[in-house]
């Protein structure tokens, strides 16, 4: 597929080349086509209303995406699902398992669905997550779902990338709730306890709702929704809520330019990244050079300062 | 086949699509290869139980996997591994290939074979071998992608 085709694909709703746009921004040997699918597509993105979820694993958030994704869905609005899972650090392979939880909805409702696996990224999200976001907006998804990770307090990244953080808890994490709420406690604009047919679960929105009553107010007024995600129970006012704080999002314009920001510091990482790797191995890999650094005992840390100066000249 | 992938992240790792189409229940092998997959260094992704063959080539360009490895034990294979791959031509996909296994007599390996579904190991087989098979075709997958 060449990629004006893919562009024109994606900007037409065309599954093969949105999936094949995906692959290609997730390809770190692609940089170049993929600034190029992002470039063609631009001017057609922020439309779509991007909502983040996460929270510790096994507390059901695949299984309430399949439900809300669906709920979306049939009040006519194009959804689309990112789901992110982690790599192995020691084989790199991944088992991406979100999609089972959701299959269901996802056939009958004809929805989009990508499984991203995070390549060794930290923070809940893959480095492709955001271009992949692009892909989908320009596509005309007026929502694009985020699953993350599975979160601790450290993986806050979704804050940069959402519209609106969604924050699933549920019954049975008592104390546990303490303890991450100095991270993922402050990131939600929307809290759910999930699994509310089980034993705890009226205590565990109390929990939440204590613990936010601890920290300082904001114009935005903080939710604690109850959900069964097997009987389909509070989905409603969850989606009302999510409509509101869209509304809500229109008088921050900030959020925007904090978001752009954060892309042209990834952008510009990534460039850095790319066109010093180039150059570091082609330096590193001149053996007698590094032979002879070695041999003087240098440590690495001047070594490296070392390669750094002396450029592409040699050592 | 040392189980590891060395250029950990940074070279893109295969990406490959389990599925069991078709009324079989008998996961326990689909999940082990599942295992060893991801081990090897793959990316990989199981259809659940019962998938039917639309749902699984419709995942397949979703995901835009490299490969996608059916496993029956029930005998269907004729069938169904056919319909997937007829799906695939239908909708002009050429740059996916398709692997199968399980309970599959050596009679219909070349009817396979033919259909473009090639491994069809059975029980009993070393993973490793597995694992080589479908990193090969990937790689013949992938080649056609770039083009």
């Amino acid at each position: 597929m060449k990629i004006q085709d893919i562009i024109n694909g994606i900007l037409n709703g065309d599954r093969r080349s949105i999936a094949r746009a995906i692959s290609i921004v997730e390809d770190d040997e692609m940089v170049i086509e993929a600034s190029e699918i992002i470039k063609g597509i631009y001017n057609q993105t922020g439309r779509a209303h991007v909502i983040g979820i996460t929270g510790p694993p096994g507390i059901g958030k695949s299984t309430m995406i399949g439900r809300l994704a669906r709920v979306l869905s049939d009040g006519n609005k194009k959804v689309s699902v990112i789901a992110v899972d982690a790599s192995s650090p020691f084989s790199g392979g991944s088992l991406l398992g979100n999609r089972i939880r959701m299959q269901e909805s996802l056939t009958e409702n004809g929805i989009f669905m990508r499984s991203l696996a995070n390549r060794g990224m930290n923070g809940g999200l893959s480095r492709s997550t955001w271009d992949a976001v692009k892909i989908l907006d320009a596509a005309g998804n007026d929502y694009i779902i985020i699953e993350t990770v599975g979160a601790g307090q450290a993986d806050l990244d979704i804050v940069d990338l959402a519209d609106t953080v969604i924050v699933v808890l549920g019954p049975g994490l008592g104390d546990e709730i303490q303890a991450i709420k100095a991270g993922i406690m402050e990131i939600g604009d929307i809290f759910i306890v999930n699994k509310m047919d089980r034993d705890g679960s009226f205590l565990a929105m109390k929990d939440i709702q204590d613990s936010l009553a601890m920290t300082p107010q904001k114009e935005w007024k903080v939710p604690v929704i109850g959900l069964d995600s097997l009987k389909g129970k509070g989905y409603d006012e969850l989606v009302s809520e999510i409509t509101k704080h869209g509304v809500f999002n229109t008088s921050r314009p900030n959020i925007r330019l904090d978001r752009f920001k954060k892309e042209v510091e990834m952008a510009l990482q990534a460039e850095i990244r790319r066109q010093y790797l180039l150059e570091a191995r082609e330096l590193i890999s001149k053996k007698d050079a590094i032979a002879r650094l070695s041999e003087e005992k240098i440590d690495p840390y001047s070594a490296a300062m070392k390669i750094l100066k002396s450029g592409k000249t040699g050592l | 086949m040392d189980g590891k992938n060395l250029s950990l992240f940074k070279d893109k790792p295969i990406k490959v699509l389990l599925a069991k189409p078709g009324i079989d229940g008998h996961d326990r092998g689909v999940l082990v290869l599942a295992k060893a997959f991801r081990d090897a260094g793959m990316e990989v992704l199981y259809a659940g139980l019962l998938p039917t063959p639309e749902e699984v080539v419709d995942t397949a360009i979703n995901e835009d996997v490299d490969v996608i490895a059916l496993s029956l034990l029930n005998g269907a294979h004729l069938t169904v591994f056919r319909k997937i791959s007829e799906l695939l031509k239908k909708r002009g996909i050429d740059d996916i290939a398709v692997v199968g296994g399980g309970t599959i007599p050596d009679g219909d390996k070349p009817k396979l074979e033919k259909l473009g579904i090639t491994g069809n190991y059975g029980p009993g087989t070393p993973l490793s071998t597995i694992v080589d098979h479908i990193t090969a075709r990937a790689s013949e997958a992938r080649s056609r992608k770039m083009q």
